[in-house]
Protein backbone atom coordinates (compact mmCIF):
# COMPACT_ATOMS: atom_id res chain seq x y z
CA UNK A 1 0.00 0.00 0.00
CA UNK A 2 1.45 3.35 -1.01
CA UNK A 3 -0.36 5.34 1.69
CA UNK A 4 1.62 5.19 4.95
CA UNK A 5 -0.89 7.20 6.95
CA UNK A 6 -2.75 4.81 9.28
CA UNK A 7 -5.55 7.36 9.68
CA UNK A 8 -6.35 6.91 5.99
CA UNK A 9 -7.12 3.20 6.41
CA UNK A 10 -10.90 2.69 6.11
CA UNK A 11 -12.44 1.64 9.42
CA UNK A 12 -9.41 2.54 11.50
CA UNK A 13 -11.58 4.51 13.96
CA UNK A 14 -13.82 1.50 14.53
CA UNK A 15 -10.84 -0.73 15.20
CA UNK A 16 -9.33 1.72 17.68
CA UNK A 17 -12.61 2.15 19.54
CA UNK A 18 -13.10 -1.61 19.78
CA UNK A 19 -9.59 -1.90 21.17
CA UNK A 20 -10.37 0.79 23.76
CA UNK A 21 -13.61 -0.98 24.70
CA UNK A 22 -11.67 -4.21 25.19
CA UNK A 23 -9.21 -2.42 27.47
CA UNK A 24 -12.03 -0.92 29.52
CA UNK A 25 -13.74 -4.29 29.85
CA UNK A 26 -10.51 -5.85 31.02
CA UNK A 27 -10.55 -3.31 33.86
CA UNK A 28 -13.80 -4.69 35.25
CA UNK A 29 -16.53 -3.76 32.74
CA UNK A 30 -17.98 -1.07 34.99
CA UNK A 31 -21.22 0.71 34.13
CA UNK A 32 -21.65 4.45 34.64
CA UNK A 33 -25.01 6.14 35.14
CA UNK A 34 -25.28 9.52 33.47
CA UNK A 35 -28.25 11.66 34.52
CA UNK A 36 -29.47 14.09 31.89
CA UNK A 37 -32.27 16.61 32.06
CA UNK A 38 -35.16 16.39 29.66
CA UNK A 39 -35.71 19.57 27.62
CA UNK A 40 -37.22 22.41 29.63
CA UNK A 41 -40.69 23.65 28.75
CA UNK A 42 -39.23 27.10 28.17
CA UNK A 43 -42.16 28.82 29.84
CA UNK A 44 -42.02 31.37 32.64
CA UNK A 45 -42.20 28.73 35.37
CA UNK A 46 -39.09 26.94 34.16
CA UNK A 47 -37.23 30.22 33.58
CA UNK A 48 -37.95 31.26 37.17
CA UNK A 49 -36.76 27.93 38.54
CA UNK A 50 -40.24 26.92 39.66
CA UNK A 51 -40.45 23.74 37.60
CA UNK A 52 -37.79 21.11 38.05
CA UNK A 53 -36.96 19.44 34.75
CA UNK A 54 -37.58 15.74 34.56
CA UNK A 55 -34.46 13.64 34.32
CA UNK A 56 -33.41 10.46 32.63
CA UNK A 57 -30.70 8.00 33.65
CA UNK A 58 -28.53 6.57 30.90
CA UNK A 59 -26.39 3.50 31.51
CA UNK A 60 -23.01 3.69 29.81
CA UNK A 61 -20.71 0.72 29.45
CA UNK A 62 -17.84 -0.13 29.24
CA UNK A 63 -16.35 2.44 31.59
CA UNK A 64 -13.90 2.85 34.42
CA UNK A 65 -14.39 4.91 37.56
CA UNK A 66 -11.43 6.13 39.58
CA UNK A 67 -11.61 7.94 42.90
CA UNK A 68 -9.58 11.16 42.78
CA UNK A 69 -8.15 13.18 45.62
CA UNK A 70 -10.88 15.12 47.41
CA UNK A 71 -11.24 18.80 46.53
CA UNK A 72 -9.83 21.47 48.82
CA UNK A 73 -13.12 21.66 50.71
CA UNK A 74 -13.16 17.90 51.28
CA UNK A 75 -15.70 16.94 48.65
CA UNK A 76 -15.35 13.58 46.92
CA UNK A 77 -14.13 13.59 43.33
CA UNK A 78 -14.17 10.86 40.75
CA UNK A 79 -13.04 10.39 37.21
CA UNK A 80 -15.17 8.34 34.85
CA UNK A 81 -13.57 7.07 31.67
CA UNK A 82 -16.09 6.11 29.03
CA UNK A 83 -15.48 4.59 25.62
CA UNK A 84 -16.51 6.57 22.58
CA UNK A 85 -18.58 3.68 21.22
CA UNK A 86 -20.99 3.80 24.16
CA UNK A 87 -21.44 7.56 23.81
CA UNK A 88 -21.75 7.49 20.03
CA UNK A 89 -24.77 5.20 20.27
CA UNK A 90 -26.52 7.65 22.58
CA UNK A 91 -25.41 10.66 20.54
CA UNK A 92 -27.00 9.15 17.47
CA UNK A 93 -30.17 8.37 19.40
CA UNK A 94 -30.50 11.95 20.70
CA UNK A 95 -29.17 13.73 17.61
CA UNK A 96 -26.13 15.16 19.41
CA UNK A 97 -23.28 16.63 17.38
CA UNK A 98 -20.83 17.74 20.07
CA UNK A 99 -20.69 14.97 22.67
CA UNK A 100 -18.25 16.78 24.99
CA UNK A 101 -20.44 19.91 25.14
CA UNK A 102 -23.52 17.76 25.70
CA UNK A 103 -21.86 15.92 28.60
CA UNK A 104 -21.18 19.27 30.28
CA UNK A 105 -24.91 20.02 30.26
CA UNK A 106 -25.76 16.76 32.03
CA UNK A 107 -26.97 16.88 35.62
CA UNK A 108 -24.12 14.59 36.59
CA UNK A 109 -22.97 11.04 37.25
CA UNK A 110 -24.80 8.89 39.76
CA UNK A 111 -22.16 7.28 41.97
CA UNK A 112 -23.30 5.03 44.80
CA UNK A 113 -26.68 6.72 44.75
CA UNK A 114 -25.25 10.23 44.90
CA UNK A 115 -25.33 12.73 42.06
CA UNK A 116 -21.85 14.01 41.28
CA UNK A 117 -21.65 17.22 39.23
CA UNK A 118 -19.53 17.04 36.10
CA UNK A 119 -16.69 19.54 36.20
CA UNK A 120 -14.52 18.82 33.20
CA UNK A 121 -14.78 16.73 30.07
CA UNK A 122 -11.72 15.85 28.02
CA UNK A 123 -11.48 13.68 24.95
CA UNK A 124 -8.62 11.38 23.95
CA UNK A 125 -8.17 11.13 20.21
CA UNK A 126 -6.07 8.62 18.38
CA UNK A 127 -5.36 9.02 14.67
CA UNK A 128 -8.11 11.61 14.51
CA UNK A 129 -10.79 9.42 16.05
CA UNK A 130 -12.46 10.07 19.43
CA UNK A 131 -11.56 7.11 21.65
CA UNK A 132 -12.07 7.97 25.30
CA UNK A 133 -14.03 10.56 27.25
CA UNK A 134 -12.69 11.53 30.68
CA UNK A 135 -15.24 13.09 33.00
CA UNK A 136 -14.30 14.50 36.38
CA UNK A 137 -17.17 14.92 38.79
CA UNK A 138 -17.53 16.35 42.29
CA UNK A 139 -20.21 15.66 44.89
CA UNK B 1 -37.37 39.60 47.93
CA UNK B 2 -38.09 36.80 45.49
CA UNK B 3 -40.98 38.72 43.85
CA UNK B 4 -38.52 41.55 43.18
CA UNK B 5 -36.08 39.20 41.48
CA UNK B 6 -38.80 37.52 39.45
CA UNK B 7 -40.52 40.77 38.45
CA UNK B 8 -37.26 42.33 37.29
CA UNK B 9 -36.37 39.29 35.19
CA UNK B 10 -39.83 39.00 33.63
CA UNK B 11 -39.91 42.73 32.84
CA UNK B 12 -36.56 42.61 31.08
CA UNK B 13 -37.42 39.39 29.28
CA UNK B 14 -40.74 40.71 27.98
CA UNK B 15 -39.10 43.94 26.84
CA UNK B 16 -36.37 42.00 25.06
CA UNK B 17 -38.99 39.97 23.20
CA UNK B 18 -40.65 43.21 22.10
CA UNK B 19 -37.42 45.00 21.16
CA UNK B 20 -35.46 42.20 19.52
CA UNK B 21 -37.59 39.08 19.03
CA UNK B 22 -34.78 37.36 17.12
CA UNK B 23 -32.41 37.46 20.09
CA UNK B 24 -33.05 33.95 21.34
CA UNK B 25 -30.88 31.13 22.66
CA UNK B 26 -31.20 27.39 23.00
CA UNK B 27 -31.02 26.80 26.74
CA UNK B 28 -31.93 23.55 28.51
CA UNK B 29 -33.25 22.21 25.24
CA UNK B 30 -35.72 25.04 24.77
CA UNK B 31 -35.53 28.11 22.56
CA UNK B 32 -36.22 31.18 24.67
CA UNK B 33 -35.40 34.89 24.88
CA UNK B 34 -31.68 35.41 25.39
CA UNK B 35 -31.86 36.33 29.05
CA UNK B 36 -31.54 34.05 32.06
CA UNK B 37 -31.06 34.18 35.81
CA UNK B 38 -28.02 32.13 36.79
CA UNK B 39 -29.53 30.86 40.03
CA UNK B 40 -32.61 29.60 38.19
CA UNK B 41 -30.64 27.48 35.75
CA UNK B 42 -29.45 23.90 36.26
CA UNK B 43 -26.06 23.81 38.03
CA UNK B 44 -24.20 22.06 35.25
CA UNK B 45 -20.62 22.48 34.08
CA UNK B 46 -21.73 24.01 30.81
CA UNK B 47 -20.11 27.35 29.97
CA UNK B 48 -22.25 30.47 29.71
CA UNK B 49 -23.59 31.17 26.25
CA UNK B 50 -22.56 34.06 24.05
CA UNK B 51 -25.11 36.70 23.01
CA UNK B 52 -27.21 36.09 26.10
CA UNK B 53 -27.85 38.29 29.14
CA UNK B 54 -27.15 36.54 32.46
CA UNK B 55 -28.47 38.01 35.69
CA UNK B 56 -26.63 37.41 38.98
CA UNK B 57 -28.06 38.68 42.22
CA UNK B 58 -25.74 40.47 44.61
CA UNK B 59 -26.10 41.82 48.09
CA UNK B 60 -29.26 43.34 49.52
CA UNK B 61 -29.27 46.03 52.19
CA UNK B 62 -31.36 48.90 53.49
CA UNK B 63 -31.36 51.69 50.92
CA UNK B 64 -29.08 54.55 52.00
CA UNK B 65 -30.72 57.77 53.16
CA UNK B 66 -34.14 56.19 53.03
CA UNK B 67 -36.98 56.44 55.48
CA UNK B 68 -38.89 53.25 56.17
CA UNK B 69 -38.13 49.80 54.85
CA UNK B 70 -36.93 50.61 51.34
CA UNK B 71 -34.21 48.15 50.35
CA UNK B 72 -31.55 48.08 47.65
CA UNK B 73 -30.21 45.01 45.87
CA UNK B 74 -27.51 44.70 43.23
CA UNK B 75 -27.95 42.74 40.03
CA UNK B 76 -25.02 42.08 37.73
CA UNK B 77 -25.98 41.64 34.10
CA UNK B 78 -23.24 39.82 32.20
CA UNK B 79 -23.04 39.26 28.50
CA UNK B 80 -20.43 38.53 25.88
CA UNK B 81 -20.11 37.85 22.20
CA UNK B 82 -17.50 36.60 19.79
CA UNK B 83 -18.98 37.97 16.60
CA UNK B 84 -19.60 35.67 13.69
CA UNK B 85 -17.34 33.08 12.12
CA UNK B 86 -18.33 34.32 8.65
CA UNK B 87 -16.73 37.66 9.49
CA UNK B 88 -13.71 36.08 11.19
CA UNK B 89 -14.94 37.45 14.53
CA UNK B 90 -14.16 40.98 13.34
CA UNK B 91 -17.72 42.05 14.02
CA UNK B 92 -17.59 41.24 17.74
CA UNK B 93 -17.44 44.94 18.59
CA UNK B 94 -20.55 45.59 16.55
CA UNK B 95 -22.32 42.65 18.14
CA UNK B 96 -21.38 43.96 21.57
CA UNK B 97 -22.83 47.33 20.61
CA UNK B 98 -26.04 45.55 19.66
CA UNK B 99 -26.17 43.86 23.06
CA UNK B 100 -25.40 47.19 24.77
CA UNK B 101 -28.23 48.83 22.88
CA UNK B 102 -30.64 46.04 23.79
CA UNK B 103 -29.68 46.34 27.45
CA UNK B 104 -30.21 50.10 27.55
CA UNK B 105 -33.60 49.74 25.87
CA UNK B 106 -34.91 46.92 28.06
CA UNK B 107 -33.85 48.70 31.24
CA UNK B 108 -36.04 51.70 30.39
CA UNK B 109 -38.31 52.76 31.91
CA UNK B 110 -36.47 51.80 35.10
CA UNK B 111 -39.50 50.48 36.92
CA UNK B 112 -42.08 47.73 36.81
CA UNK B 113 -44.94 46.39 38.86
CA UNK B 114 -43.97 43.87 41.50
CA UNK B 115 -45.71 40.52 41.15
CA UNK B 116 -45.58 37.24 42.98
CA UNK B 117 -44.88 34.38 40.56
CA UNK B 118 -44.62 31.59 43.14
CA UNK B 119 -48.02 30.18 42.18
CA UNK B 120 -47.03 30.01 38.51
CA UNK B 121 -49.10 32.97 37.39
CA UNK B 122 -48.37 36.60 38.30
CA UNK B 123 -50.21 38.06 41.28
CA UNK B 124 -49.87 41.83 41.58
CA UNK B 125 -48.51 42.91 44.96
CA UNK B 126 -49.61 46.53 44.64
CA UNK B 127 -46.18 48.13 44.57
CA UNK B 128 -43.45 48.83 42.06
CA UNK B 129 -39.75 48.17 41.95
CA UNK B 130 -37.35 50.60 40.34
CA UNK B 131 -33.70 50.56 39.45
CA UNK B 132 -30.71 52.62 38.41
CA UNK B 133 -29.81 53.10 34.77
CA UNK B 134 -27.10 50.69 33.64
CA UNK B 135 -23.62 52.15 33.31
CA UNK B 136 -21.56 50.51 30.59
CA UNK B 137 -18.08 50.02 31.98
CA UNK B 138 -15.04 49.15 29.91
CA UNK B 139 -15.55 45.96 27.93
CA UNK B 140 -13.67 42.84 28.97
CA UNK B 141 -11.78 41.42 26.04
CA UNK B 142 -10.56 37.83 25.96
CA UNK B 143 -10.15 37.14 22.25
CA UNK B 144 -12.30 36.16 20.54
CA UNK B 145 -14.75 37.11 23.29
CA UNK B 146 -15.69 40.60 24.32
CA UNK B 147 -18.28 41.37 26.95
CA UNK B 148 -19.38 43.39 29.93
CA UNK B 149 -20.55 43.05 33.51
CA UNK B 150 -23.09 45.78 34.20
CA UNK B 151 -24.34 46.40 37.73
CA UNK B 152 -27.85 47.70 38.26
CA UNK B 153 -29.20 48.51 41.72
CA UNK B 154 -32.85 47.72 42.37
CA UNK B 155 -34.96 49.39 45.02
CA UNK B 156 -37.99 47.70 46.53
CA UNK B 157 -40.09 47.36 49.63
CA UNK B 158 -39.79 43.86 51.09
CA UNK B 159 -43.03 41.94 51.31
CA UNK B 160 -43.48 40.75 54.86
CA UNK B 161 -45.54 37.74 53.87
CA UNK B 162 -43.40 36.79 50.91
CA UNK B 163 -40.38 34.55 50.98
Amino acid sequence: MSNDNPAAIPGHACAIRRFVDALLRSGGDTQVTLRISDPATGDTGSQLGLEAPTAEDLQLSPALVTALEPSADGKRRIEAVIGANALNVIAKQYGIQDIAAWLRTAQGIVYYGQLMRIGTVTVDKFLGADCLYHLTATE
Amino acid sequence: MQPTKDSFYVALRDRLVAVDPDRTVLLDGATRPAIAVIENEPPTGAPLLCDCFYLRWGNARPAPLSVGTLMAMDCTISYCTKGSVQNANLDRGRDLAGLDNNLLVICAPPQTAKCDYSSGSPVALGSTIFWTQPVLNAAKSTPPYVGRDVVVTLFFYPEVNQS
